[in-house]
């Protein structure tokens, strides 16, 4: 067999062999196929069914457990929870802190990844060694601790700029992306700036930036799902301060509170609230997801 | 002259922040590690040089060795329920067939969704007494009792079943980008020669698949041993430290205030339980790309 040939079918069709074996056989397997296909996509949705149900249930219904259907819809639960919950609150927090992760991020990594990508200097392979190191080591929560205790010292732990400049300086991940998006801008591009008398800056941001939106725009998305999803760092940094909390730690903590048996029905809503979002950003950009995924694994 | 000084303005500026970022947040925290392991440090007060006194306790700890056995229970339930399934999808979902997008967007679903949040809704749902999990099985007559999923017997199995719902999307995508770089005429070519479906499995999809597999297999090795987040918000640990994993015991150690936890914060030995940790997880990782290094070649 010859592996240079390049295949002529397109990706993604496969095995269409024919196969003389009974046709009763044949229906057999795609039924069970087809079962199991949808007995796991029901498992996938059913813990999004019952977060969408349970947050138009009244709190009495959610104790009982009871039926999967609100008996009536109380859409007063989510106003409830955007009100008496803080739920405004915490989604003010969320979007500021992702933002800002987000716009930090790109600005940082592209900068980075363009003169990685374009230039000689010394160090580079040093540089680049230890950005992809810094995706691989992982000493789990005790990194936080001098972080934390870094921005006491810079007065950012009242703020959630602490979190904000922790989160941006994890940007190995987006630097990588990025450098390979740089990678298909033609050099030319940027020679004839520098000819026509564009300086290196102004040819980055008005030339070369232009040219990556693509790339800055799937890089985006994966930084701001990443900050929107944040919950130990947020968590840690909110501790004393019940102001600055994200919906995620909002949301977790509330468990904890006195009456939180009383409130489920809330806690469904306040989950809804702040997985909506990110599954309508999802359903919108659901091909860019799906084929970046590398760099972002989770799980 | 000037030229040449001018460009190296000119990179320092675009790398500075990304240099200034990492080297503060990024390589600081773990210098920092290394040092406080070998200290008496409650994070208040003054540090004590204690030597290797850490590394001592570390050894006579039960608790962190029954971490340590839950961490492998978690990591070994989940692997062996998630990459088998994850690879059945993306195999099923790699030939031709109808409603498969609208599929794959159904599995990778949980990937975009904030794991701090899907685990407060799972905890409602399997709740014992209200939960969804047990009303529907009593409906279906599945069960006469509600179970205790959150009770000292079922906790490790359910922070698994969490676990797995929030990576088989992830993994199935992995596996089906790998699927889709595997060239078709490969299996024209063995349907001329008349080799049926399970065969085609065996000797092309899986040998070709290989290389990607060990990756996506080390990947997810790595996350699940270091994954605390779910198993915080479900179980905290408990009941009675059934589902304490490693990391988990590290962020108690470190952030005793913010899980309610008694313990007296230790910055000294949770260094050093870090450390270890880290250390284990390096291990297994280190074990599985040797026994694993035949994957690699392709023939």
């Amino acid at each position: 067999m010859n592996e240079h040939v390049i295949s002529k079918q397109p990706a993604g069709r496969a095995q269409t062999a024919p196969r003389p074996s009974g046709h009763a056989g044949r229906i057999a397997v795609r039924t069970v196929m087809w079962l199991f296909l949808l007995a796991t996509a029901l498992l996938t949705l059913f813990p999004l069914l019952m977060t969408l149900t349970g947050s138009l249930k009244t709190g009495a219904e959610m104790m009982t457990g009871g039926s999967l259907l609100p008996a009536k819809l109380q859409f007063a639960n989510y106003a409830e929870a955007w009100k008496q919950a803080n739920f405004a609150r915490y989604t003010w927090n969320s979007a500021f802190m992702s933002v800002m992760v987000t716009v930090g991020t790109l600005l940082v990594a592209s900068m980075a990844a363009y003169v990685v990508d374009r230039r000689d200097f010394p160090g580079k392979r040093i540089y680049v060694t230890v950005q992809a190191s810094m995706m691989f080591i992982s000493v789990g929560a005790i990194v936080l601790r001098p972080q934390f205790d870094l921005m006491v010292a810079l007065h950012l732990n009242t703020t959630l700029w602490g979190v904000i400049l922790i989160l941006v300086s994890a940007h190995s991940s987006t630097f990588f992306m990025l450098q390979g998006f740089f990678k298909a801008i033609p050099r030319e591009l940027d020679e004839a700036a520098m000819v026509d008398g564009s300086g290196f800056i102004r040819t980055f941001f008005r030339i070369i930036l232009p040219l990556l939106t693509p790339g800055l725009g799937v890089a985006g998305l994966f930084a701001f799902r990443h900050s929107w999803n944040e919950y130990i760092l947020p968590l840690v940094f909110t501790m004393t301060n019940p102001k600055l909390q994200t919906l995620t730690v909002g949301l977790a903590n509330l468990r904890y509170g006195s009456s939180a048996a009383m409130q489920i029905h809330l806690m469904m809503a306040g989950a809804c609230l702040s997985i909506l979002p990110m599954l309508l950003a999802y359903i919108l950009a659901n091909k860019t997801f799906i084929q970046v995924t590398a760099g972002s694994v989770k799980g | 002259m000037i030229y040449k000084w001018r460009r190296l303005g000119e990179n320092s500026l675009f790398l500075a922040p990304s240099i200034i970022l990492t080297l503060i947040l990024g390589i600081y925290p773990l210098f920092w590690m290394l040092r406080y392991m070998f200290y008496d440090y409650a994070g208040y007060g003054e540090a004590l040089f204690v030597g290797l006194d850490n590394f001592r306790r570390l050894l006579r700890d039960g608790l962190f060795w029954e971490s340590v056995r839950n961490t492998f229970v978690f990591a070994g339930g989940k692997l062996l329920l998630t990459l088998p399934l994850s690879l059945l999808l993306a195999v099923i979902l790699n030939g031709k067939l109808r409603g498969s997008n609208l599929l794959r967007g159904i599995y990778f679903m949980p990937t975009v969704i904030s794991t701090a949040v899907i685990s407060v809704v799972f905890y409602n749902i399997f709740n014992s007494y209200n939960g969804m999990v047990n009303t529907v099985l009593m409906k279906l007559h599945l069960v006469s009792q509600p179970i205790d999923w959150l009770g000292p017997k079922h906790a490790m199995l359910t922070v698994i079943i969490v676990a797995v719902w929030g990576a088989v999307g992830n993994y199935m995508l992995l596996f089906l980008a790998g699927l889709q770089s595997i060239p078709q005429d490969l299996y024209e070519s063995a349907a001329i020669d008349g080799a049926n479906a399970g065969r085609r499995f065996w000797n092309i999809t899986l040998p070709m698949l290989a290389p990607v597999a060990q990756m996506v297999i080390m990947l997810a090795i790595i996350a699940s041993l270091k994954g605390y987040e779910s198993i915080m918000v479900i179980t905290e640990g408990g009941p009675i430290g059934k589902t304490e994993v490693m990391y988990l015991y590290l962020y108690k150690l470190l952030f005793p205030v913010s899980t309610g936890s008694p313990v007296a914060q230790q910055l000294g030995y949770g260094s050093a339980v870090g450390f270890a940790s880290a250390l284990i997880v390096g291990a297994v990782t280190g074990l599985y790309f040797f026994f694993s290094r035949k994957m690699n070649k392709v023939y």
